[in-house]
């Protein structure tokens, strides 16, 4: 599944400009298309929750709904890394739940012609999951890896938290 | 035939009162039986049935019309004392409103199924020896006399009805329909309920208590921005932990007030669910050949509607056993020198944030002995388990689903499910269920529920410095022991507790806390309750009891084991609350082995 909205819009005329907030993970850039971001805030109290998997860093409460916190370090496999001042808080609405992610760093809004917008290489070097990728962008001085968060969990996954977690 | 009614809001509106009228008939007409000379309750009785005849011949329902107005011709005999009050007569009315439900039920749903309601007429008939113009004729008499009243009474409601429509008689049917209205304005105080679940009456006194609540929270929001930029342009800076006291004080106050008023409206009586009881009661000691009195005491005690929804299955299966395994037949109850009669008594109660619901027979009891031959005759226990059991461990034994202590499956029971949904149902409210037997006397189940499910009140406690909040309506007590005093007995460390022996549990490691490295040897044990078994939690402290608000945690992360939810403490961070079934409940198979090596 192709991030919906992205297929919409290459149906409609190829070429549109999309908008990615770009996010830092172990020195690599990352993008996420700025629809699905609902808030980006700093790192609050993380109340861990006992036996759920190794990347559910625990819930906050935002404004007084109770969200869970994954750690996409940990999700992507990456080496463990101590909170900072740059560290964020990325809530989404991923599946039709909010959920927050950690990551190392926010930097920008970036605008780029869906056309730069090319297929994943077949081997990825890094623990992620070739199935989130939804493409590179590979622009002069700087490599943006595309991704989908609503294929980070596999359908295994997704039942497994919806039973027995 | 999909239904072709123009004006939506008056078909809604039949619907509902059609629904809360019937409901209040079935009640009704089992009280009629008992007492056939009360000429009151006859004419509410036939003032329902005509209610709905009315209203439904006025909207062209013709099936409705066709049972209501045969219904309403035997019940008018009965009325005028042609006819006397016999249990063949209420089978065959009860069958009929039945009947009526259904018809009523398809109109709900916006499709009329052609439905078989000659058969059913054809038993209404011989109890009609007049003929039917005649009857005809009795029945429009009271429809005149009836109108007159309630036209005068709504003349407001009439107006419109008849301007809808040209036809002048059309006015008096409309008020007709109306009827209810000025009888149900008392009841409606009382949180009168139809049977969809998605809208709620709310008393209009309530909800302006609501509204006067809210004012004052705006009002003393408005103290506390007026406090803060006082305070910030440094004017008296000394005052402002005074001030500022005082204002937590009184947020405090409306808040709890805004809480209980809210909740108050969530509430519904307990008769909701209690008044289908009677006519189940009847039915069933007629099916059974027992004699049965079904004394309802507390139907006005209000609970949460959630826990109405939930209560009813267990309440039927508790009352079915009652009446089945409970109550001995009439003959055997004189011989046990009884009155031929049995009792089973209802009730409901408040007591402190609880409700206590209990179910209380008359009858032979449960004898222990015969619960733990069956129980091992089906291998749901060992002799070895038997041995080590307490009277009150082998009653538990009933709740095990497969166990029946019936030889042949009957339509009412022998399926071993009934207690199974009665400890599922209780577990799921967070409810606590204890027995009470006397053999030869009877027996007693007592339904302790928590009032709401959306704000609880719960014990806080910390395990290896993580905080948990457990629902206090499953404490039974807590305790500070040293750690030097658990056994081990099978792999599981064990407490002994005055005459009992408790299994622990330690929430640090079920929920893979990490060690705080704390070497004190003392710690606290909470002992709770889940349905009928108990179970000592070990905790590194208890921090206190506060009210808190269930929140959610979202789909993702449903269903762990042991977490019912979580909540907002007051510094903005989340506690997890424990949710007692599900640990006890996740150890369901050591359950019984440890009861066993108890």
């Amino acid at each position: 599944m192709q991030t919906t909205a992205l297929k919409v819009k290459s149906e409609e005329y190829a070429g549109e400009l999309i908008q990615l907030v770009s996010f830092n993970l172990e020195n690599e850039e990352y993008g996420i298309n700025v629809l699905m971001v609902r808030e980006i805030i700093r790192m609050l109290n993380i109340t861990r929750v006992p036996n759920t998997p190794h990347y559910v860093e625990g819930v906050i409460n935002l404004r007084g709904k109770v969200i869970p916190i994954i750690s996409l370090r940990r999700k992507f496999d990456l080496p463990e890394a101590d909170y900072d001042k740059r560290t964020r808080i990325m809530v989404m609405e991923v599946v039709g739940e909010m959920m927050g992610f950690i990551v190392d760093e926010v930097s920008e809004v970036i605008r780029i012609s869906e056309k730069e917008i090319q297929p994943p290489p077949p081997v990825v070097s890094s623990g992620i999951d070739q199935e989130c990728m939804a493409g590179v962008i590979n622009q002069a001085e700087r490599l943006l890896v595309l991704l989908d968060l609503e294929r980070m969990f596999t359908a295994d996954e997704r039942r497994m938290f919806s039973s027995v977690a | 035939m999909p239904i072709d009614c123009e004006d939506q809001e008056l078909l809604e509106g039949f619907l509902a009162e059609t629904t809360e009228l019937l409901e209040k008939l079935d009640d009704d007409l089992v009280s009629l039986e008992k007492s056939p000379e009360d000429a009151e309750l006859m004419n509410r009785i036939f003032r329902s049935i005509h209610t709905v005849k009315g209203a439904s011949s006025f909207l062209g329902f013709d099936l409705l019309v066709k049972v209501t107005h045969k219904t309403e011709d035997v019940l008018n005999r009965l009325r005028k004392g042609e006819l006397v009050v016999t249990p063949e007569i209420m089978d065959v009315i009860l069958e009929a409103v039945d009947l009526v439900k259904t018809l009523v039920a398809d109109i709900k749903a916006g499709e009329i199924v052609e439905r078989d309601i000659e058969s059913t007429i054809a038993k209404l008939v011989p109890f009609l020896s007049m003929n039917a113009t005649e009857a005809t004729v009795l029945s429009a008499a009271p429809k005149a006399e009836e109108s007159a009243p309630a036209a005068s009474a709504q003349p407001a409601a009439a107006a419109p009805a008849a301007a809808q429509s040209a036809v002048p008689q059309v006015a008096p049917a409309a008020a007709k329909l109306k009827e209810p209205v000025p009888q149900k304005a008392a009841p409606a105080a009382k949180g009168e309920e139809l049977a969809d679940n998605s809208t709620v009456r709310v008393d209009v006194k309530r909800l302006d208590d609501l509204m006067n609540q809210v004012g004052e929270l705006v009002l003393e929001r408005n103290r506390m921005i007026q406090l803060h930029s006082d305070y910030q342009s440094g004017l008296d800076p000394n005052g402002f932990s005074d001030d500022f006291g005082k204002l937590s004080k009184r947020l405090n106050f409306v808040t709890s007030e805004l809480q209980m008023q809210v909740l108050k409206m969530r509430m519904l009586p307990v008769e909701k669910v209690f008044k289908k009881f009677p006519r189940i009661v009847r039915n069933l000691a007629r099916d059974l050949g027992k004699e049965v009195d079904l004394q309802i005491f507390g139907e006005e005690t209000e609970l949460d509607r959630s826990v109405v929804d939930e209560i009813g299955d267990p309440l039927i299966h508790l009352i079915r056993n009652a009446l089945d395994h409970g109550l001995e037949t009439p003959d055997e109850r004189v011989a046990a020198g009884k009155p031929r009669m049995g009792t089973v008594m209802l009730s409901a109660a408040h007591e402190g944030n609880q409700i206590v619901i209990s179910i209380k027979d008359n009858g032979r009891g449960i004898n222990p002995d015969k619960i733990a031959q069956k129980a091992m005759d089906k291998g749901l226990i060992t002799e070895e388990q038997l041995a080590t059991m307490g009277s009150r461990e082998i009653l538990e034994l009933i709740f095990l689903p497969g166990f029946s202590t019936k030889e042949q499956t009957t339509d009412l029971s022998g399926r071993g499910v009934g207690m199974d949904v009665v400890r599922t149902n209780i577990r799921k409210l967070n409810g606590i269920i204890e027995i009470k037997n006397e053999l030869g006397h009877g027996s007693e189940f007592i339904l302790k529920l928590p009032l709401t499910l959306a704000i609880i009140q719960s014990l806080l406690v910390e395990v290896e410095r993580e905080v948990y909040s457990i629902p206090l309506a499953s404490v039974i007590e807590t305790m500070r022991v040293d750690q030097k005093e658990f056994h081990m007995i099978g792999g599981q460390e064990v407490l002994k507790l005055r005459d009992s022996v408790l299994p622990l549990l330690r929430l640090g490691r079920v929920f893979s806390c990490a060690d705080a490295g704390n070497d004190r040897s003392t710690c606290y044990v909470v002992i709770v309750g889940v349905a009928e078994k108990r179970v000592g939690l070990v905790v590194t402290r208890l921090l206190g009891q506060q009210e808190v608000a269930i929140k959610s945690l979202g789909k993702f992360l449903a269903n762990l084991p042991g977490i019912g939810g979580s909540t907002i403490m007051g510094d903005g961070r989340v506690a997890l609350i424990v949710d007692p079934m599900g640990l006890i409940g996740g150890g369901e198979g050591t359950g019984v082995r440890k009861s066993a090596a108890a």
